[in-house]
């Protein structure tokens, strides 16, 4: 099975065409950055996500002002977002280079106001404090946000909720419901649903959710010694039957 | 025999020189573009080159005579690609000269010495490499030394590139390595120099307008890329990889790749890459170039000590930023064991105060990584970080507190991030605007998503220092001995988790961005609903390496013993062989004091 990290660095979705624009010298070319775009509006509409495609484009954008573009900006930081724990999203923010302060006043860059949003929903989720996230996310301050951005980005939600699951996958083997309802944000028959498609039980007598086993929920106490390999002594052995 | 030679290139000297001015007179003929007085102007123009011509005359007979045979000396061994004088030249008669002579001020102009050299246009490109490196190293370069020195590499690369074919050039792999790192240092600080709008003159203002392809970043990446391509590395290192023979590799390679120039230029430039990459911050791209190298110390392409020095810093800086501690430590911890270990057989000086700034730099990541992800990996290491940032390690070792020395290690042990793009210097209102409301630098820019994945782990070792007290405990027991509220230690509970894993290279994966995740604390534990239950595995003390190392090294210094010729009489000098023999032994503790006596015995030797 394809490890975590080789998923994300090629994920299976991507085509040859976005794979030659990723690991070739065309990733320099500015005429190609529409490309990569309408990729990175396909994974919003699709659920797929490729970050190092996405790097591409504000990679290009960094080395080239002038095509930047704010909404295609948000839009990866907002798929960045819900890769935590892995820092997929400070890794776009790194390539955000400072850029001089916006001059046309008919076009307003919605970035710089809803950047501090974004870092605090992305610190939130972070810090596995996923009650204040929602919380956040549904509040008015984030309103722009929500109506102009995540409602476009298909299964976002559920994103945040995949965030959440391994957190809770690798933490528990029992979880209370009501707990487990306010970090997916979730109550009633939404959350049994949702709990049933990932295939963990509800114990309706005592409300406690049962995590299955997997290889963060099972601990063990082990005592690790140290192996020699001979490959290690090569040199001494070499040295000895030399001199004898 | 020096006498006479002397007397030939002054002989040479005056009819190049002669070449030259006339050129120039006519050049400054055609710009002026004045025809009404032109005469007047031909007459200032042959005063001018009369003047200029002086001026080198005199300049030239400024030159001691030893630099000038060593020009003549340097050029010749260039001329016939004679790898071991050039070597002899470049890294102990340059240096032994720029002490001599040229510790405070330039070396001579190209055009200057262009006569010892019958006007050889590679050898002056080769010349003015040195010349503004030493500049660069030394003085403080101007904006004209800036240009030109970008200029001059153009030329170079552009003579390397764009000849017809391989040109038949040799150089010693040290000197290839130091172009490629010399090149994307003075990119590096002219970045950094350029971003600094206040303190610049009108005529820098004016420059720098009109020059926004100097240095620019796409320029620095062009030169990479194109030696990657023209060497064909990448196919190269594949092949290597997969076991081929040395024909088919040529067959792979073409006529370039064959040539150690072109190769090792290539390699470097992938390293190159891997730099500029971390620079400017992208620290996926950085790692995802690196992808047909191996990283371990057997590879033909690792003599290069600063070279290899070089990449392992970057590597494990880069895993850092992408939160792989694991695989950063790793990193360090080998180059740092192999710094340690070649300390003492090396004995080209010039180099070991960078890879020593590099190795405490290492360091100080080192303690990072380990403060954020406790390992035992190596004692050795470890000892020598407690000794050095103890203080620092103790503070990051205690969460939120711990935040300045985070920020002071950070700070310190960081690569000289730049911005990719220069201030608006073409456009004087938005140059205003930029010097009123400068952006955040780099570093800071960088520091501060650093801090903020260092800030989501801050509770981690309170957690930890109280769970390891225990084999289970109930939830709200441990929420009331944090004076927490139940649900948000449950939270930190579960930041704690995830701290405790990591993605790495466990089954040293192909391609430095993959890996598989792993765990990565001695500390495990689980929540059943509100039961923490916890496990501790411990790890035992290794003494294989230690045992091994010292073994190794005590039958080095036996052979030495034993090799060494018996002293003939006591008062002639067997004395000095016998205490460096001795003065070995002690270098391969971990004993920072004493790493500039050890070395210096040794070169003395």
């Amino acid at each position: 099975m394809a490890s975590v990290a080789s998923n994300w660095v090629s994920p299976p979705t991507r085509t040859p065409l976005i794979e030659n624009l990723v690991s070739g010298v065309d990733r320099y070319n500015p005429s190609n950055v529409g490309i990569l775009e309408d990729y990175l509006y396909h994974q919003t509409r699709s659920q797929e996500y490729d970050c190092l495609a996405n790097l591409a484009i504000l990679k290009l954008y960094q080395f080239n002002p002038d095509l930047y573009n704010p909404d295609v900006v948000i839009n990866i930081l907002i798929k960045a977002l819900t890769s935590a724990p892995f820092p997929d999203f400070n890794l776009c923010i790194s390539l955000l280079d400072d850029r001089a302060a916006n001059t046309n006043p008919d076009e307003p860059d919605p970035l710089p106001s809803l950047l501090p949003t974004l870092t605090m929903l992305y610190n939130l989720l972070q810090q596995c404090r996923f009650p204040a996230f929602w919380a956040l996310y549904r509040s008015d301050e984030v309103e722009s946000l929500r109506d102009n951005y995540t409602v476009e980005c298909a299964g976002f939600e559920d994103a945040v909720r995949d965030v959440v699951i391994r957190a809770v996958k690798a933490a528990f083997t029992r979880i209370g419901r009501e707990r487990l309802g306010t970090y997916l944000d979730l109550t009633g028959s939404d959350l049994d649903i949702h709990v049933a498609k990932l295939g963990w039980s509800i114990d309706s007598s005592t409300g406690v959710v049962t995590v299955p086993p997997n290889p963060d929920n099972r601990i063990e106490s082990t005592v690790v010694q140290e192996n020699i390999q001979l490959p290690q002594l090569t040199k001494v052995i070499t040295h000895a039957s030399q001199t004898a | 025999m020096s006498q006479q030679r002397k007397a030939l290139w002054e002989a040479e000297l005056d009819e190049d020189l002669q070449d030259v001015d006339l050129n120039l007179a006519i050049g400054s003929y055609g710009q002026s573009g004045l025809y009404d007085d032109a005469q007047s102007r031909i007459d200032e123009a042959t005063l001018l080159a009369v003047q200029q011509q002086m001026a080198q005359q005199a300049a030239f007979s400024q030159i001691p005579d030893v630099v000038k045979r060593f020009i003549v000396h340097f050029h010749q061994a260039v001329l016939d690609n004679n790898l071991a004088e050039i070597t002899v030249a470049y890294e102990s008669g340059w240096n032994r000269l720029t002490e001599k002579f040229y510790s405070k001020t330039e070396w001579p102009e190209a055009e200057v010495i262009a006569p010892l050299v019958n006007d050889d246009q590679i050898f002056l490109i080769l010349y003015r490499e040195l010349y503004y490196r030493h500049v660069y190293s030394r003085l403080q370069p101007d904006i004209d030394d800036r240009f030109h020195s970008y200029e001059n590499s153009c030329e170079l690369f552009n003579y390397l590139l764009n000849s017809d074919g391989p040109v038949p050039l040799e150089l010693p792999e040290q000197w290839l390595w130091d172009i490629i790192d010399e090149f994307i240092y003075q990119y590096q600080a002219f970045c950094v120099w350029r971003s600094k709008v206040k303190s610049k003159t009108d005529e820098e203002l004016i420059l720098l307008a009109d020059a926004s392809q100097v240095w620019s970043s796409y320029s620095v990446l062009n030169v990479l890329y194109s030696l990657i391509q023209k060497s064909k590395i990448n196919e190269h290192l594949s092949a290597l990889q997969e076991g081929k023979k040395a024909e088919e590799i040529a067959e792979i390679v073409g006529e370039f790749g064959v040539r150690p120039l072109y190769r090792m230029l290539g390699y470097f430039s992938l390293i190159g890459l891997l730099r500029v990459h971390s620079l400017l911050g992208d620290f996926t791209l950085a790692l995802k170039v690196m992808e047909s190298i191996e990283l371990n110390q057997k590879s033909p392409f690792t003599r290069v000590t600063a070279c290899h020095v070089t990449t392992y810093y970057y590597v494990g800086f880069c895993y850092i930023m992408l939160r792989r501690y694991p695989d950063a430590i790793r990193a360090f911890v080998s180059i740092l064991n192999f710094i340690l270990r070649m300390r003492q057989y090396h004995t080209r000086s010039y180099q070991y105060d960078q890879i020593n700034k590099t190795a405490d730099r290492m360091y100080a990541l080192f303690a990072i990584c380990n403060a954020l992800s406790p390992t035992r990996l190596d004692d050795n290491i470890s000892g020598i970080v407690k000794e050095r940032y103890g203080e620092q390690f103790s503070k990051m070792s205690r969460g939120e507190e711990g935040i300045p020395a985070f920020e002071e290690l950070f700070l310190y042990a960081c690569p000289k991030f730049i911005s990719a793009n220069p201030p608006p210097y073409d456009d004087a209102e938005l140059l205003a605007a930029y010097v009123e409301d400068p952006p955040v630098e780099p570093a800071q820019r960088h520091l501060a998503l650093f801090l903020s994945e260092v800030r989501s782990q801050a509770p981690v070792p309170t957690l930890r220092s109280f769970l390891k007290l225990y084999a289970s405990l109930d939830a709200k027991k441990l929420a009331n001995f944090l004076d927490a509220d139940e649900e948000e230690m449950v939270q930190q509970m579960m930041v704690m988790k995830q701290a405790s894993r990591s993605v790495s290279r466990v089954e040293n994966e192909k391609g430095l961005l993959d890996g598989q995740t792993i765990s990565t604390s001695d500390l495990d534990f689980v929540i059943d609903d509100n039961m923490v239950h916890i496990a501790e595995s411990t790890v035992g003390r290794r003494y294989a390496g230690w045992f091994i190392r010292n073994t190794e090294h005590a039958q080095r210094v036996f052979d030495t013993l034993r090799n060494a010729p018996l002293p003939a009489l006591p008062k002639l000098n067997a004395a000095p062989v016998a205490t460096s023999g001795t003065s070995d032994a002690p270098a391969s503790a971990p004993r920072t004091g004493g790493q500039r006596v050890a070395w210096g015995g040794v070169k003395t030797a």
